[in-house]
């Protein structure tokens, strides 16, 4: 089982170089979307893995409410961009 | 006992804390902010704090980015006010001066913001009650007697614009950096005396 986490957390390490390397600022938003829904997907598995229902109750929180927040912080962008 | 995947995730915080610090853009730096704390809650996850987690991609990541933009927006700017009219002409002076304006201020990560007014003396008073960092105005150099002579010739009158900025750090910079020949720089002090009472 740990081989299938190595290989999350090696797909994990490609929107995090992406957000490194690429100055534009909505394809930083893009890696921040991939990394958010990564990490959370990764909590469900291993509170799935460790038989842990508290983890994958806050990973279900952290998986919606992250993605709201994800369009209100571009909502703000792209009007500062705009305007 | 600890899993091996465990020390692998918790060297992913370190890794993205490096990203943030040598990031100069604000608006950069905070998506990363977002992307450190997406992380974090990760690794509080794993290590069994599942309030901890919670707690830091509710505030950590969603809370206190939505703010710091909201504050880096309306503070990293610079406020041009202008006359109404020079909206309506769209003179090619005009926006070529705005568009250099642009292109000097955006290498401070500022962001331009165009105030427009009615008429002269409401822009002079909007710039001493500080309501505008600077103000643009109009100012033609030719005489009434050569601008006959022109218009019977068929030469274009030559405009230019005065700048006046009243706050002295965004004046150093455009001194500097403001290449525009059709426009003169101006610093004036405005009193603070409306802050005392």
């Amino acid at each position: 089982m740990d081989s299938i986490l190595i290989a999350m957390i090696l797909a994990l390490l490609i929107p995090i170089y992406e957000a490194w390397q690429d100055d534009n600022i909505w394809q930083k938003m893009l890696a921040f979307a991939s990394i958010a829904t990564k990490t959370s997907i990764m909590m469900l598995v291993i509170s799935v893995l460790r038989d842990d229902w508290s983890i994958g109750v806050v990973a279900v929180i952290i998986l919606s409410v992250g993605e709201a927040g994800l369009m209100l912080l571009a909502h703000l962008i792209k009007q500062c961009r705009l305007g | 006992m600890i899993d091996n995947y465990v020390y692998v995730i918790v060297a992913l915080l370190p890794l993205a804390a490096l990203m943030l610090v040598f990031q100069v853009n604000p608006y950069n730096a905070l998506v990363i902010r977002a992307i450190l704390g997406a992380v974090s809650a990760l690794v509080y996850a794993i290590l069994g704090a599942a309030d901890v987690a919670l707690t830091e991609a509710l505030v950590g990541t969603m809370l206190a980015v939505t703010l710091y933009v909201v504050a880096v927006r309306s503070s990293l700017v610079m406020r041009l006010g202008i006359l109404k009219e020079f909206k309506i002409e769209k003179e090619s002076y005009f926006e070529e001066l705005i568009a250099n304006l642009r292109k000097v201020i955006n290498k401070y990560h500022l962001r331009l913001e165009i105030v427009e007014y009615s008429n002269s003396k409401a822009l002079e008073q909007a710039l001493m009650a500080k309501e505008v960092h600077a103000t643009c105005i109009k100012q033609e150099q030719e005489q009434v007697d050569t601008q006959n002579q022109n218009s019977t010739t068929g030469i274009d009158i030559r405009q230019t614009y005065h700048t006046t900025i009243r706050v002295r750090r965004l004046f150093e910079i455009m001194k500097t950096e403001l290449t525009f020949p059709e426009t003169t720089l101006d610093y004036v002090t405005v009193s603070n005396e409306e802050d005392k009472h």
